[in-house]
């Protein structure tokens, strides 16, 4: 089995998952829909929603506990011998399935141009809010003065 | 206690439902996603007591309840039970959060500085009237500075570690399904660090304070000061069935530290929740500070505090006093009446004492 990596080395895999799991809904739908009819076909092995459980560290003795659970989508395919995968936050259950369908496509090359674009346009479009989120933190920064 | 099997009231308690939902009249999608937008620190904390992080169905559960929070969380905690556990994620670790809001009581100058990030802290407590006739609050926007704050910030515990003010503690090798989890298995004591950890993550915010304060008035050992407290997003890191970690979305996080002086160290509480909620982990954190050789019976006591702030069980106590106790009742009415009966015959039965003169 491939993997996005081996197709877009520049991007690595877990880039490529990250951004599809944080991408906008709608897009990431609209995108993959078109793809489909360029693979093999596709069996769904699984598409459901569950729960992931957070654990975190505890920094005054390092414990890892549980957080609590987050409601998550998860659709599992293949389209001949490529498996896709695709897990997101929430319970739209197509989205998750564009998800893995898009990791199929980059994992099987096909139009790696376009999944190329639309993953830059996504992860451009995140970085951005999240720019934005940090300089509107930025402007709450303490700077005191001692007297 | 006794119980006994009763009929009747079945049109009484369909129509007493229907008063409770009529009051609140349809709940429509616009409601739901209205509660949610408008109101992020009660989405928050009903998330972090019900354990269950999605703000769609927190919302919908603040909406079907009438925003009645021990109902609402109730309804998160059953409808979590219908969902399968797809897997556990990688532990979140402070130095990776996205921090939206870190600062510190107990050092000026912590590395990384401190960013107040959104809070109501230092503003007027001023109740907007005018909405009320009519006029529309219009929040002043945020003056973004040029540069973004760095996402991610530095550990304090960890400068004060390198500045020999604390042990660095040792990281924990349990990771997955590994990790204690108190929705599996039964909360003992002495319990774990993990249950205790996981049980004040989903503690109910208004217990957690009463005997947090409690403790902070001087119920406890150690009074607290906030080492640091941090509003941030972290990420959920899973893996792909090829092997690789990936990020799949981020959830709202709060993390308090309290420390206290503790021999020639400071002693450090911790605590942490899913959503925004800061009262919250401050008081757990001081409960976490405190709970070490507190007497047995205290606030600050470990089966104490995981017990009495657990919000499901105790709001469910609560309420079940309310429903009917008749055989229970009427037995300690037995007992009362059979009691004031011996009384009286015991009354009767003593002979009026002669006095030696008569």
């Amino acid at each position: 089995m491939t993997i996005a990596q081996d197709v877009l080395p520049e991007w690595g895999h877990d880039a490529v998952l990250s951004t599809l799991a944080r991408a906008d809904a709608e897009r990431l739908k609209a995108f993959a829909e078109p793809l489909i009819a360029d693979l093999p076909q596709i069996e769904v092995l699984e598409n459901r929603t569950g729960l992931v459980m957070l654990p975190m560290r505890d920094t005054a003795q390092g414990t890892h506990f549980h957080l609590g659970e987050i409601l998550m989508s998860e659709a599992r395919i293949t389209a001949g011998t490529q498996d896709g995968y695709g897990m997101r936050r929430g319970r739209d259950l197509e989205a998750v399935m564009a998800m893995a369908v898009i990791d199929v496509a980059v994992a099987l090359g096909v139009s790696t141009a376009e999944c190329l674009a639309f993953l830059a346009a996504e992860a451009d479009a995140q970085a951005t809010a999240d720019h934005d989120t940090l300089c509107r933190v930025e402007a709450t920064r303490v700077n005191m003065e001692t007297f | 206690m006794a119980y006994v099997a009763t009929r009747g009231g079945e049109r009484a308690i369909e129509q007493s439902e229907r008063l409770f939902r009529a009051e609140m009249g349809e709940i429509t999608p616009n409601r739901v996603t209205e509660i949610r937008t408008a109101m992020p620190y009660l989405v928050d904390r009903v998330m972090g007591e019900s354990s269950l992080y999605d703000e769609d169905l927190a919302a919908l559960a603040l909406a079907q309840t009438g925003g009645e929070l021990y109902e609402a969380v109730l309804l998160l905690r059953a409808w979590r039970t219908t969902q399968p556990r797809l897997t556990v994620a990688e532990p979140v670790t402070q130095e990776s959060l996205f921090t939206h809001r870190r600062i510190s009581a107990a050092f000026k100058d912590i590395p990384g500085g401190q960013v107040l990030g959104p809070t109501l802290d230092y503003a007027h407590r001023i109740l907007a009237t005018d909405v009320l006739t009519g006029a529309t609050f219009q929040p002043v926007p945020v003056d973004p500075a040029s540069t973004p704050s760095p996402a991610q910030q530095p550990s304090v515990a960890a400068w004060q570690a390198e500045n020999n003010l604390l042990t660095a503690p040792t990281t924990d090798t349990a990771i997955g399904n590994d990790i204690p989890d108190v929705t599996r298995e039964p909360l003992l004591f002495p319990a774990k660090r993990a249950h205790t950890l996981q049980s004040l993550a989903r503690a109910e915010t208004g217990g957690v304070l009463a005997l947090g304060y409690a403790a902070q008035r001087g119920y406890g050992q150690a009074h607290p000061t906030v080492n640091e407290l941090r509003l941030a997003e972290a990420d959920i890191r899973v893996r792909h069935p090829c092997g690789t970690v990936f990020s799949a979305g981020r959830v709202k996080v709060s993390q308090a530290e309290v420390v206290s002086k503790k021999d020639t160290e400071l002693g450090l509480g911790f605590a942490a929740t899913l959503g925004w909620n800061e009262v919250k982990v401050i008081a757990a954190a001081t409960l976490d500070l405190n709970a070490h050789g507190a007497p047995k019976g205290s606030p600050t006591e470990e089966e104490f505090f995981l017990y009495h702030t657990e919000g499901v069980e105790s709001s469910g106590f609560c309420i079940h006093f309310k429903l009917p106790h008749y055989v229970t009742f009427q037995s300690s009415l037995d007992a009362m009446r059979d009691a004031k009966a011996k009384r009286a015959v015991s009354k009767t039965d003593v002979k009026p004492q002669m006095e030696p003169a008569e």
